[in-house]
């Protein structure tokens, strides 16, 4: 039996047995266990518990917060290393106080800050506030979820450093940086598990997508270790789409399913397609991802490998690759079902996160089928695709990971701090910027490395001025998502202080207001949606005379 | 209207209050003009535009690429965030 299949087994094996404790409990067990899971998250800790506040919201709000600062850093990675791409000298003055980054160190990079940093903090985040809600109960510890806020953030800033110098003085900071995510995510993990333990209900669909994304992280790591698939590039690579499959895809698909609703005031759509998900994220291979394991033999510390599978991987792979296309179909048109509902597309003008999660789901099926296709010929003895699919991870992690977290936590903004953000306009313009920028600064870099791929295959001397022009282009573009990602932050740190308080009424920025919507004449309701009422608003006709008319008097 | 009306009217009014995204307008903008420039770059490749270490000699051996125009753009945006978290963090 090939690495890919035996480790598959064990980690599905580790997971229904998860599953089964998770329903059953344990045993005689679970009085003490609990009593000393919460000793472990606020006590043990001492006086450093007290360094932070334990108000309800108070963890979403530094783990969103967090979240967006790093999209910050994310973008400015990202836009840094398509730029060197094509100027590779650009920072060369750095290299005076020993920081000398390239194009590959600095995407690289970016992918830390992006997945873990950006991405991870925004769907922890969300789920720290979405968990207690659905199993109708309270956070098991809203102070240790804060105060590990800080110590991701940390481990986040580690692995970033690592990403470009992997050993400083000797010892491979990689491990001291994983440490430290492991230690706060086995704190989140603990928490999350002690709130459902508490749960009054079922717990409903983007409940289980949470709670299993999460779990399924160190349990496929440790699948691959046992099984020693880790040493392996097969095992590498599959550990790298089992995380991005699960803790990635899965809690993201959670966090979306649960905000569509929320936001748009539509009942899930479907019940079925929620758990084909479920099922799929954790039974299939994600193909959304890097075409290696580098990340996760990085962050284990162990010797990289390249990604050469056997012929029955190779078969498993490509099988459950494709299968993967099903929970994905079932998750955006989940998604964009929910968000539309019964009837013609309607946004909620009140959530400035409705258009990032729809933008995330209608990425999300054309970069899957992408990625399969490049992730198949990766399977390859020779690739021909390999040279599109760092540009191809960040398409997946900007235009379907980041949209998706950043636009629910935007929609659970209000409800975490009780307060609005500053500006809706400027929400709508951030994301303009951000969305717009990912896509063409992306788009034209791909179009780049085609054309780089394009020459070298035509063994044309000179290759690089052509692509390196139009790569100029790209990494401009997409510095409208760094400046995006500015905006973002700026309204929510503002909105924090002067936010218009959720239970007040906002002034519009349309000229109908929405209390009321004068008809004078026969109009479709799509008219009338599109001049700024609401579902809220009530229609007053107005009678129609066909008497001349004259001036008004004043 | 008539001529008894408002006596506004004719007249330049300021508003005290900034909307909220006019400054976004600003950024696009900026953001908008320095990829026209280096467009022109690309268009015209033997005359490549000013860096800062150019405009500004102190600079020299620093600030001499392109790219120093945007990351100098992201940490004014930084600090703008650092600057509106303390002064709203300290206003009464």
């Amino acid at each position: 039996m090939g690495d890919v299949l035996t480790s598959l087994i064990l980690f599905w094996g580790l997971m229904l047995l998860t599953y089964f404790l998770m329903q059953n409990g344990l045993s005689i067990f679970n009085d003490v266990t609990k009593a000393m899971s919460h000793f472990m998250l606020e006590k043990a800790l001492g006086p450093g518990i007290d360094l932070v506040e334990g108000r309800d919201g108070s963890a979403s709000k530094a783990w969103f917060i967090q979240g967006m600062l790093w999209l910050i850093a994310a973008s400015t990675l990202v836009f840094e290393g398509l730029w060197l791409k094509q100027d590779p000298t650009a920072l060369h003055s750095l290299s005076a106080w020993g920081y000398d980054p390239t194009a590959n160190s600095l995407i690289y990079a970016s992918n830390y800050a992006a997945l873990y940093g950006g991405i991870g903090m925004l769907l922890i985040g969300s789920s720290l506030h979405i968990m207690p809600r659905l199993a109708g109960t309270k956070l098991a510890s809203e102070r240790n979820a804060t105060l590990v806020s800080f110590l991701w953030t940390l481990s986040v800033l580690v692995l970033v450093v690592a990403a470009h110098d992997s050993e400083i003085l000797g010892v491979n900071i990689f491990l001291i940086g994983t440490g430290m995510h492991v230690l706060g995510f086995i704190a989140i993990v603990i928490n999350l598990l002690l709130t459902i333990s508490e749960r009054q209900s079922a717990l409903p669909i983007p409940g289980w997508l949470i709670i299993l994304g999460m779990l399924a992280d160190p349990i496929s790591t440790v699948a691959t270790i046992i099984t020693g698939s880790i040493q392996t590039g097969a095992g590498q690579w599959l550990l790298a789409h089992m995380i991005g499959g699960t803790f990635f895809f899965a809690t993201t698909a959670g966090v979306a399913l649960y905000a569509s609703s929320s936001a748009s005031g539509n009942p899930l759509w479907s019940r079925s397609l929620g758990a084909a998900t479920l099922v799929g994220a954790l039974a299939t291979i994600n193909p959304i991802g890097d075409s290696n394991g580098m990340m996760a033999a990085d962050m284990l510390g162990i010797t990289f490998q390249q990604f050469q599978p056997s012929s029955l991987d190779s078969i498993v792979i490509a099988f459950l690759m494709a299968l993967a296309m099903i929970p994905i179909m079932a998750l955006a048109a989940n998604i964009m079902m929910t968000l539309r509902g019964g009837d013609a597309f309607i946004e909620n003008s009140d959530s400035a996160g409705i258009t990032e999660m729809n933008l995330g789901a209608s990425m999300l099926l054309p970069l899957a089928a992408a990625s399969l296709f490049v992730q198949s010929d990766a399977l390859a003895a020779a690739p021909e695709l390999s040279g599109m699919a760092p540009t191809l991870l960040l398409m997946g992690i900007w235009l379907v990971l980041v949209p998706i977290s950043l636009g629910a936590a935007l929609h659970l903004f209000p409800a975490v701090t009780g307060r609005n953000l500053l500006s809706r306009n400027r929400a709508r313009w951030a994301y303009w910027m951000m969305g717009g920028g990912a896509l063409l600064g992306l788009t034209v870099s791909m179009m780049s490395d085609l054309i780089d791929m394009a020459l070298i295959e035509a063994a044309v001397d000179d290759s690089s001025a052509l692509a390196a022009d139009v790569q100029a282009v790209g990494a401009i573009l997409f510095y409208g998502a760094a400046v995006g990602a500015i905006m973002h932050t700026l309204n929510a740190v503002s909105g924090l202080f002067r936010g218009a308080r959720v239970n007040t009424d906002r002034a519009t920025s349309s000229s109908i207001t929405t209390e009321a919507y004068s008809l004078a004449s026969p109009t479709s309701v799509r008219k009338i949606l599109a001049g700024g009422a609401s579902l809220d608003t009530t229609v007053v006709p107005v009678g129609e005379s066909d008497d001349a008319g004259s001036a008004t008097e004043l | 209207m008539s001529e008894g009306g408002s006596g506004t009217v004719g007249e330049f009014i300021q508003g005290e209050e900034e909307p909220s995204s006019s400054w976004v307008v600003l950024a696009f903008g900026l953001v908008t003009s320095l990829a026209l420039l280096v467009l022109h770059g690309i268009l015209y490749p033997g005359r490549d535009l000013p860096v800062i270490s150019e405009i500004l000699p102190m600079f020299d051996g620093v600030f001499d690429s392109g790219i120093w125009f945007f990351i100098l753009g992201v940490m004014g945006g930084v600090f703008a965030i650092i600057a509106t978290m303390l002064t709203e963090a300290t206003s009464e």
